[in-house]
């Protein structure tokens, strides 16, 4: 019972600060503006979905920072800690709490983004758009967004600082997205990978290579839109990312939604334990 | 059973030890003072009994319950006012009550909390966040007040409030203890503990260095404050020295500097001296909680070697008596 307490003033607290308002409200006009903008150019909506899966994979973490940077870190620096915690709320049910405050932001944004854009793409779209598949990137987003805020509210709790809590979580975002995405070729796992097995004088096969990026949860994220674009992968070749059929480990749809799980669960995991045996004096 | 009882408590930052071998009791049904300056270890002291950190030696148990293992079973029964807290900024002081009525399963009625601890209730329908320091130690109170409590934990609970939210302090303190409840009243200003409080503990440099009743304290210690009057012209036969509590009486153009051991005596003598001669103003420099442990240094420790925290030669200092900082 507690935690829900928790979780309504946490949520509550958020909902009447600009934040919320500004992560829905910013993310849904970007994704509406990518539906639009594409009006012409496409005549199947899952073409631009293909298009909001970049916007997702590499721009909606930048939305989650600042949603939940502070969450407990906040909390503990500033000494809102102290009431809920001086009240007989258990560290897990706080922990809790905030995390599902936070996550449920983070979840409604992509909800009412994807659909405010399926009703853009089934009002203009040559062939209207295709509720499944909406739902279907609705689904793996959302796990998307779960597996970040789990690593962002986890780093959130693990300092007392605001100033480690912004670095710690910008630093992530850049390891797990840009850096393990290899948005980058400069500055990414892949080179990295490269440089370090060719000085060993080892071969890392292509397939390892894959298997080493995929367990970022933005890789992962990218590749798990399979699901959204089943038989219509030879209709754009944006798809040809997509390898139906491999049996490549990270190339399994499954695969791909474990990592994200396990990111959530990990993260979500390790953030408590840290909490929990943290002194908060 | 003992509200708080304490043996061999100690925390250390690293080198620095915050709170060293504290051993104490606190009573059942006693107001208990909580003193020290800033920096002494009290909110240290607090902290580990709530469970916000862990005991580097020693143990605690309040109400029964041991505070490193049971901390929610005592929290259950606890009434909290933290030092350093905040507030949710966007959620109404009623919000944060219901809040915690809601947390300790409690039947109290908000609005009859918030109008006792004296905060208006159209301000408890505002943002928290716009609460001036008095109104959020206000709301912080009502919240310690919720359920009843058996014990009261009040870290600085006068700090920001006006002289009738501290007057009102003072009243849900004694309402409390008719009720049954202990409390522990931390706080660095001497006068107000020593108004509320049955028994005193002093906090230096992470010691319990005495813990005794407020009046014996201040009989053995002989603690002194200083009446300075100006007066238009200081009469040729002034006797000020023989009311009762007066130790010292200075001239200084038309300035005469009293110095009480007693407070009665400062009205004694103001009164004499208006008495023989017009006086245009007054200042009262009262015996500060810093005079009070050089006094206490001075007459107990001296000699033991580390008891040097007193510094003699430099002026007093009366942070306790300005009318500053925490106490408006």
């Amino acid at each position: 019972m507690s935690a829900y307490t928790v979780l309504r003033d946490d949520f509550r607290n958020a909902r009447r600060s600009s934040v919320v308002l500004g992560v829905i409200g910013v993310f849904t006009v970007l994704t509406a503006l990518v539906f639009v903008s594409e009006i012409d150019i496409y005549d199947h909506a899952y073409r631009t979905l293909f298009d909001v899966t970049m916007l997702v994979g590499l721009v909606f973490p930048l939305f989650v920072a600042p949603l939940t940077y502070l969450s407990i870190a906040g909390d503990r620096s500033g000494g809102a800690m102290k009431y809920v915690l001086g009240l007989p709320n258990s560290r897990f049910e706080y922990f809790v709490g905030k995390f599902v405050s936070r996550a449920g932001v983070a979840v409604a944004a992509i909800l009412v983004a994807v659909f405010v854009g399926f009703v853009v793409a089934a009002a203009t779209f040559t062939n209207g758009a295709d509720p499944v598949r909406f739902l279907a990137f609705a689904a793996v987003s959302v796990l998307y967004a779960l597996a970040m805020v789990s690593v962002f509210v986890a780093i959130s709790a693990s300092t007392a600082s605001r100033s480690r809590a912004m670095f710690g979580v910008f630093g992530s975002y850049f390891v797990l997205v840009p850096f393990m995405f290899g948005f980058l070729p400069v500055l990414s796992l892949g080179t990295l990978v490269d440089a370090v097995s060719s000085l060993l004088g080892v071969t890392v096969s292509g397939e390892t290579r894959e298997l080493i990026t995929m367990l970022s949860p933005a890789t992962a994220y990218l590749q798990s839109t399979e699901l959204v674009f089943r038989g219509v992968f030879d209709q754009y070749e944006a798809f040809g990312m997509f390898s139906p059929g491999s049996d490549n480990l990270a190339r399994q749809a499954w695969f791909t939604v474990l990592v994200m799980v396990a990111w959530t669960v990990g993260a979500f995991g390790a953030g408590y334990a840290k909490f929990r045996a943290s002194e908060l004096g | 059973m003992a509200a708080i009882d304490t043996d061999g408590l100690t925390r250390r930052f690293g080198e620095f030890v915050a709170v060293e071998d504290l051993s104490m009791t606190v009573e059942e049904g006693e107001v208990f003072g909580f003193l020290g300056p800033n920096g002494a270890g009290k909110s240290t002291t607090i902290n580990v009994l709530l469970g916000f950190l862990d005991p580097s030696e020693g143990s605690a148990t309040i109400l029964g319950h041991d505070v490193t293992t049971d901390s929610r079973a005592i929290r259950e029964r606890i009434g909290l006012l933290p030092e350093g807290y905040d507030v949710y900024e966007n959620l109404t002081g009623r919000e944060h009550v219901v809040s915690a009525i809601e947390t300790k399963d409690a039947d109290d009625d908000p609005d009859a909390i918030i109008d006792r601890v004296g905060l208006d209730p159209e301000d408890a329908r505002r943002p928290a966040g716009d609460y001036s320091k008095g109104m959020q130690q206000r709301l912080a109170l009502g919240v310690a007040l919720v359920d009843d409590p058996d014990l009261l934990i009040l870290d600085e609970p006068s700090s920001g409030l006006d002289p009738s939210g501290i007057k009102r302090l003072r009243r849900i303190v004694e309402t409390e203890v008719e009720r049954g409840a202990t409390v522990f009243f931390s706080s660095h200003v001497l006068d107000e503990v020593e108004k509320v409080c049955d028994r005193v503990g002093i906090m230096q440099d992470g010691e319990l260095v005495t813990v005794d009743t407020v009046d014996r304290l201040r009989t053995e210690l002989d603690v002194e404050s200083v009446v300075e009057a100006q007066v238009d012209r200081v009469p040729d036969r002034l006797t000020l020295d023989d009311v009762e509590g007066v130790t010292d009486v200075a001239v200084d153009g038309t300035t005469v500097r009293v110095r009480c051991a007693r407070p009665r005596a400062k009205m004694r003598a103001l009164r004499r001296l208006d008495d023989a001669a017009t006086v245009a103003d007054v200042t009262i420099e009262d015996a500060s909680l810093e005079a009070l442990f050089e006094e206490y240094t001075a007459s107990g420790e001296r000699g033991d070697g580390d008891g040097a925290a007193a510094a003699p030669d430099e002026p007093t200092q009366a942070p306790v008596a300005d009318g500053g900082g925490d106490r408006r």
